[in-house]
């Protein structure tokens, strides 16, 4: 396989995941909501996406319906929901994305079931290579991430963002502030829902072909593996955690051929995954990059006048 | 069943959904065959072989991994991240020594008929253990002082901590039973149908329904609301059968079932068992 092609193809899945990742962080990192059925809303922007698309549409209508279908569902689910424990909610979601890949897998009728459906390409012009669709859906990846990215920063570097880090760090005290903890999470998750959304339909387009089995809980876990690893509430640490992972998996990917061991070295890369984590959550449960304070005007007041004490 | 009761027995005590309980399910069973199977020395003493082994898997990852972290303040959502990636290390570990492919157990079940309905021998065994575990569990944890230890601690620690309970020993004890038992669960699992790294993993949520809706810690609980999803689940395929719809929904039953008790009533059954 061309080489080049191969680190197109990394960057473009990077660019996907961070997306995942960054809607996590703003569900887990900044709001503290354990939310472990992610990979049901990736689900739902990639089918809605792909549905839209054989209807005919055009791709980037598609991917901001994904993303409204993706946030009203989080948005319904969320309502009673975010009631509960967060043990208890993360179970809830949990089984709530194993239902929905049930659903999606049982009724036939809707999207071809368990033979999955083949995604029309979307981004196509005459007399293009391969390479160069390739570069194409690098650019929307990254568009789409830089949009994303932009938006999960102003969110949480403002007033609202301050709103929503108190609620995770005590929810009786933000309550007590007037701010109704039930509203502000029901936000935050409709909007992490459509974030992923997006990170689902960019999928849907980039593979080309989606199936119930793409959607295993195990992709959840990738998610929060990236987000534990750069560091919860630190969006940066996120894109950098998101790289780092898709990277380990790829690395030991090629590995694979060269490293001589008696076993599969696809469970080696297991085994070192979950240590790794173990051993983040010992020793360094703030990830790579720690949480940064928000930017306020007061605080660089404050950082001004110690300077010049 | 067993599994649901082990389950319910951690989560009482730690009080943290435990995720790695797959494995300690999947671990029983390997060690079961690795017995019974590799070395030739029969399937009843398979039981001692999967009893042993996830107990001792369930106190080494206590030790190892739970017990640091929550000395170090971590949170619930921390603690389950860190089971999930235990599960990985052991899922993975045994998928690499025994080969992803299915295995089964070469025994011949003898089946008979009763009426219209076949039987197999391994199902009226499942039964009897099912029985006679639950039997020996309701002793010990109503009779022995251990068992009172246990209750007590799940509770209210600080409680137990100040009527002279040694709580950690207590809470090694109970990850040793509560994985030794998900271990005996694994290995009725695979005996009935395959043995495969993911066995733990694919019962782990309707067990889960089982430990929520039978309340969380609920020993009683966790036996009636095994009886009642088993039921629900089996009767929901007739009806759904009847309603045209996939049988596949069999899996969602449990999950909504699930989702509806932590809706609803997120205690679960226990009260209704409170009497006992």
């Amino acid at each position: 396989m061309d080489p080049l092609i191969y680190i197109l193809d990394i960057i473009v899945f990077i660019g996907i995941f961070a997306i995942v990742a960054l809607s996590l962080n703003l569900e887990y990192g900044f709001t503290g909501l354990g939310n472990f059925g992610k990979v049901a809303f990736f689900l739902i922007g990639a089918y809605t996406y792909a549905l839209l698309i054989e209807a005919g549409i055009h791709f980037i209508p598609c991917i901001i319906i994904a993303a409204l279908v993706a946030g009203l569902i989080g948005s319904l689910i969320s309502l009673p929901a975010l009631r509960l424990r967060e043990d208890y909610l993360a179970i809830v979601t949990l089984a709530f994305g194993e239902i929905i890949r049930i659903v999606v897998k049982a009724e036939h009728g809707l999207a071809y079931g368990v033979w999955g459906m083949t995604v029309p390409p979307a981004i196509f012009w005459q007399g293009a290579s391969f390479r160069m669709t390739l570069v194409a859906h690098i650019g929307l990846v990254f568009v789409c991430l830089l949009v994303c990215f932009i938006f999960v920063q102003l969110v949480t570097n403002s007033p609202y963002g301050r709103v929503i880090r108190a609620i995770r760090e005590d929810e009786v005290a933000a309550a007590t502030f007037g701010k109704s903890r039930l509203k502000y999470k029901a936000q935050v998750f409709a909007m992490g829902s459509a974030i992923a959304g997006i990170g689902g339909a960019l999928f849907a387009q980039y593979i080309g072909f989606i199936e119930p089995y793409m959607f295993m809980p195990m992709l959840t876990f990738t998610v929060w593996i990236m987000v534990l690893v750069g560091g919860p509430a630190n969006n940066w640490g996120t894109l950098v955690g998101a790289t780092l992972v898709q990277l380990f998996s790829r690395g030991a990917k090629i590995m694979k051929d060269y490293l001589v061991v008696p076993f599969d070295p696809t469970d080696l890369q297991y085994i070192l995954l979950g240590l790794l984590i173990i051993f983040i959550l010992l020793y360094r449960p703030g990830g790579i990059f720690k949480e940064r304070p928000v930017k306020t005007k007061a605080l660089e007041r404050v950082s001004q006048w110690k300077e010049r004490s | 069943m067993i599994s649901a009761v082990a389950l319910t027995l951690i989560y009482g005590l730690s009080r943290f959904p435990n995720f790695a309980h797959a494995e300690f399910m999947a671990l029983g069973a390997y060690m079961g065959y690795f017995v019974a199977e590799q070395l030739g020395l029969g399937f009843p003493s398979s039981f001692v072989a999967a009893f042993l082994a996830s107990g001792a898997l369930g106190v080494i990852s206590y030790k190892a991994v739970f017990q640091p972290l929550a000395n170090r303040g971590a949170t619930i959502i921390h603690l389950m991240i860190a089971s999930i990636a235990l599960g990985f290390v052991v899922r993975h570990s045994i998928g690499a020594i025994w080969n992803w492919a299915p295995l089964s157990f070469s025994l011949a079940w003898s089946s008979f008929d009763v009426g219209m309905v076949r039987v197999s021998g391994i199902w009226l065994w499942l039964i009897l253990a099912a029985l006679v575990l639950g039997g020996i569990m309701h002793l010990v944890l109503v009779r022995t002082k251990i068992g009172k230890a246990i209750r007590a601690t799940s509770g209210n620690p600080e409680l137990a901590l100040s009527s002279g309970i040694n709580i950690n020993r207590v809470t090694l004890t109970t990850w040793f039973i509560g994985a030794a038992l998900a271990g005996i669960a694994g290995l009725f699992r695979a005996a009935g149908t395959r043995l495969s790294p993911l066995l733990g993993w694919d019962i782990l949520l309707p067990t889960f329904a089982v430990t929520i809706l039978g309340g969380i810690g609920s020993f009683y609980g966790a036996i009636g609301a095994a009886f009642i999803i088993g039921l629900v689940e089996n009767v929901g395929v007739v009806i759904l059968a009847r309603l045209g719809l996939s049988t596949e929904y069999r899996m969602a039953i449990a999950f909504v079932i699930l989702i509806l008790t932590l809706l609803i009533r997120p205690q679960g059954l226990t009260r209704l068992f409170r009497g006992t």
